[in-house]
């Protein structure tokens, strides 16, 4: 497999350490949470390799290609619109997870609007780039910021604040029957495959997809969901965990670096995770807007030879986010983002009865043609 | 055609000049005509090479033959080709009802330089030199390569000057080379002097701040650029050359790094990407930590910092502004003043200005440290166009933070990778991470 196509994969499952997936775990800390993160990661990883495999068999086509091919007028443009409002709502949230992150810790006199715009206004235009372009400064964003955070993981496991007990404590409750609200916050940590929907343009070529990478993607996203889930509670304790709005946050400022310029892990933490969440946005809109040009033929709009139309989403954008985020509130967004993912554990499985019709339709046309 | 007629119309071209030599020979049965422009012949050559043998040989014939043997020897294609040429250097002469060239130009600007802007340790000082076709000599000499290829064209329509491509037909990228040819066919500019102009005219962004060629005097640069498939374009009457198209690394590089041994060179590169890095985010950094969240520095540093600043009655916006200001026109003026003045011209702004604008505490020590380690850190950056880009990227990040504080600084410094990776050089990506196996097969492909 292409070295890109694990950087959506992971972008998806780091930049939601940070967002509310702990928070929702740790709702039901005392129940179901460690069954459904395993279930989840059995459901993930199956979903994560159906639909590689899919992609796989389409070189270079993306998803509103295969079903303009496939289906009819009808079906396909409300879909893909549809499609392209989901995108840009789980880019809101990681926006607005972020913004209220911001204002909590690092500038907390600045208006909210200022900082929801300092971070829109710096991926926006990323998203307009050529989808080969998106993943090379994906690249060069995670080059930059992969080595702290590793090293931030390196300090956290090694810290002597690590209390191993809350974490065998914790891991008792195996036992519990998995609930719905932690199993879609953990099958969602996979969904970063989806991307592909857009992004498979770019891997024109046939891959090589088999049980290895599979056991890779396994394996990282395991490690990913202990350390979200288990690290926290070794620091802060079980009993009460489910109170931390932002576990993670108070999980590294448990940290110090005692004899670096700067103490609290904290801020290195933030704001190279700021890293993540910016490409993890410009992702999402990025194939937002493409579905959206998709839809409208966007492309096609010009005025005077200048290419108005890639231009338009940006101020709806713009103001749908804004309008979103000031109407907010941390409590809010946690119950919106669960109930975002949610729905993903009903939609995304069931795309594949979509992807069996597409197969097979494409198929037929390969076989007409051939006769 | 009219031989009389022709001469008649080259004498009218040169009406207005003073300086076309009207040289008419005869002795014996021997009779030439020569015309040319006294300032651009080599006369000794002249008289060596035509003067001397027509009066030693014994028939016109024979000094016809010997006039075609010459390597300076052209034949006249058309009659406007006549005067271009003259302008050249060229001697026009008639023997036996014909009409020849004869190239006999006097290059006073031959000589190859040292260099002055890609001084080096290792590897030879001599640069290029003002003459075209001594440039193409010296590319020539290092690059021993029959697919070598060099075609000439004339830009600039008062002044006329040539332009030569030079690139390896094996390696350049044919729609490279054709997007370049494109461009250069559509420059029509009244006057081209130097091969830097280029930069802008054939890039075909209004507004670029990022320079999308690499200029160059260093034959070894050139040389090594060639070999990596790249177009290079030089001007008549300029030492520089521009090598196209590039990558952000390019820019990073010296031509040194191949001289050192591994971990020396791995060392330099360290250091100077450390040093674009400073030069780029610490004055916004200042701005960043002490306005907006002065609780990221550890607690000693943070009072420190503080501490520097009491007194100062500026925000430290304006007092990053302020300084930064006072080293931009230090760094302007030590490169317009004369050699022998720019010494006291930095003494006085160095060293004066610096301890008095802390003693006067209208900034910080610590602000004085950052602006002298900001200037030094961007010397650094090997490519002077590049340390042009930076300085201006620096001053747009500093109003960015001083906006947005600390996540600003950080949003836009990836915002500055993100544009970086969208531009485009004839056709290349600007930046993107290369990895080290080339011929591995790769299995994306562009979208």
């Amino acid at each position: 497999m292409s070295r890109y196509y694990y950087y959506l994969i992971f972008i998806n499952m780091v930049a939601n350490i940070i967002a509310s997936v702990p928070s929702i775990l740790y709702e039901s800390h005392k129940e179901g949470s460690v069954s459904s993160m395993i279930l989840g990661l059995v459901a993930g990883t199956i979903i994560v390799t159906i639909y590689t495999r899919f992609f796989n068999a389409f070189p270079g086509m993306t998803l509103p290609d295969l079903l303009e091919k496939t289906t009819a007028k009808w079906f396909y443009k409300p879909f893909v619109l549809f499609l392209a409002f989901m995108w840009f709502f789980a880019g809101l949230i990681t926006l607005a997870t972020y913004t209220f992150l911001l204002i909590r810790y690092v500038t907390p006199e600045m208006p909210v609007i200022q900082i929801s715009l300092s971070i829109i206004l710096s991926v926006i235009f990323g998203c307009l780039m050529r989808t080969e372009r998106v993943l090379y400064t994906i690249e060069l964003i995670l080059l930059v910021t992969l080595p702290l955070i590793l090293f931030i993981f390196y300090k956290t496991y090694s810290g002597n604040s690590l209390e191993w007990d809350f974490v065998k404590e914790a891991a008792l409750y195996v036992n519990q029957l998995p609930d719905l609200n932690s199993f879609s916050a953990s099958f969602f940590l996979f969904l970063g495959v989806v991307n592909l929907f857009m992004f498979n343009r770019f891997f024109t070529k046939k891959q090589s997809f088999n049980w290895k990478h599979v056991t890779i993607i396994a394996i990282i996203s395991t490690l990913n969901m202990f350390t979200t889930y288990f690290i926290p509670i070794g620091y802060n304790g079980f009993e009460n965990i489910d109170e931390l709005v932002y576990p993670w946050i108070s999980t590294s400022d448990s940290i110090r670096m005692e004899y670096f310029m700067i103490e609290r892990v904290l801020f290195v933490f933030l704001l190279f995770y700021l890293g993540i969440a910016f490409v993890s946005i410009m992702i999402h809109w990025h194939v937002s807007i493409e579905f959206l040009k998709f839809v409208f033929n966007l492309e096609k709009l010009k005025i005077k030879g200048f290419k108005l139309g890639k231009f338009i989403p940006i101020p709806f954008f713009i103001g749908a986010s804004l309008f979103t985020i000031v109407k907010l509130n941390e409590y809010q967004l946690l119950r919106l983002s669960s109930i975002f993912y949610n729905s993903l554990i009903f939609f995304f499985p069931s795309m594949i009865l979509l992807f069996f019709f597409i197969k097979r339709s494409m198929k037929n046309a390969k076989q007409a043609k051939q006769n | 055609m009219l031989l009389s007629e022709t001469i008649n119309w080259v004498n009218e071209q040169f009406k207005n000049t003073n300086e076309l030599v009207h040289k008419n020979l005869e002795y014996e049965n021997k009779h030439i005509l020569l015309f040319y422009l006294k300032s651009l012949i080599n006369s000794e050559m002249l008289q060596q090479l035509i003067i001397k043998p027509f009066f030693e040989m014994s028939s016109e014939e024979q000094f016809k033959i010997y006039l075609q043997a010459l390597p300076q020897f052209q034949e006249v294609t058309s009659k406007e080709q006549i005067p271009l040429e003259m302008m050249n250097g060229n001697i026009l002469v008639k023997i036996h009802n014909e009409l020849y060239l004869l190239d006999f130009r006097l290059a006073n600007n031959d000589k190859v330089n040292q260099t002055s802007v890609e001084t080096t340790i290792h590897g030879s000082q001599l640069a290029l030199s003002d003459n075209l076709m001594t440039n193409i000599n010296v590319i020539r000499s290092n690059y021993h390569q029959a697919s070598l290829t060099v075609e000439y064209l004339v830009k600039g329509e008062v002044n006329q000057h040539k332009v030569a491509i030079i690139y390896d037909k094996d390696k350049v990228k044919s729609d490279v080379l054709d997007t370049i040819r494109k461009r250069l066919q559509n420059v029509d500019k009244q006057l081209i002097t130097s091969t830097t102009q280029l930069n802008n005219f054939i890039n075909d962004k209004r507004f670029s701040l990022f320079p999308q060629m690499i200029m160059t005097e260093r034959p070894d640069r050139i040389v090594y650029n060639l070999g990596g498939g790249k177009v290079i374009l030089l001007v008549d009457g300029n030492p520089q050359s521009m090598a196209t198209p590039v990558v952000f690394f390019d820019f990073m590089t010296t031509i040194e790094d191949n001289y050192h041994t591994l971990f020396i060179s791995l060392f330099l590169k360290i250091l100077r990407y450390a040093g674009l890095l400073l030069s780029l985010l610490l004055p916004a950094l200042y701005v960043g930590v002490t306005s907006f969240t002065p609780e990221v520095f550890r607690t000693e540093l943070a009072l420190t910092v503080a501490g520097s600043r009491v007194g100062v009655p500026f925000s430290s916006f304006i007092e990053v502004l302020f300084m930064l200001f006072f080293m931009e026109l230090l760094l302007e003026a030590s490169i317009r003043l004369p050699k022998a003045v720019s010494a006291t011209a930095t003494t006085v702004g160095g060293l004066i200005l610096g301890t008095a604008v802390t003693e006067a505490s209208l900034a910080s020590n610590i602000m004085v440290i950052i602006v002298s380690a900001v200037a030094i850190s961007t010397f650094v950056i090997p490519v002077n166009e590049m340390a042009f880009s930076i300085r201006v990227v620096r001053l747009l990040l500093i109003l960015i933070t001083s906006i947005f504080g600390l996540a600003g600084l950080i949003l836009s410094f990836f915002a500055l990778i993100m544009h970086l990776v969208n531009l485009d050089s004839f056709g290349e990506p600007y930046l993107k991470l290369y990895t080290l196996a080339k011929d591995k097969k790769s299995s994306e492909g562009k979208s």
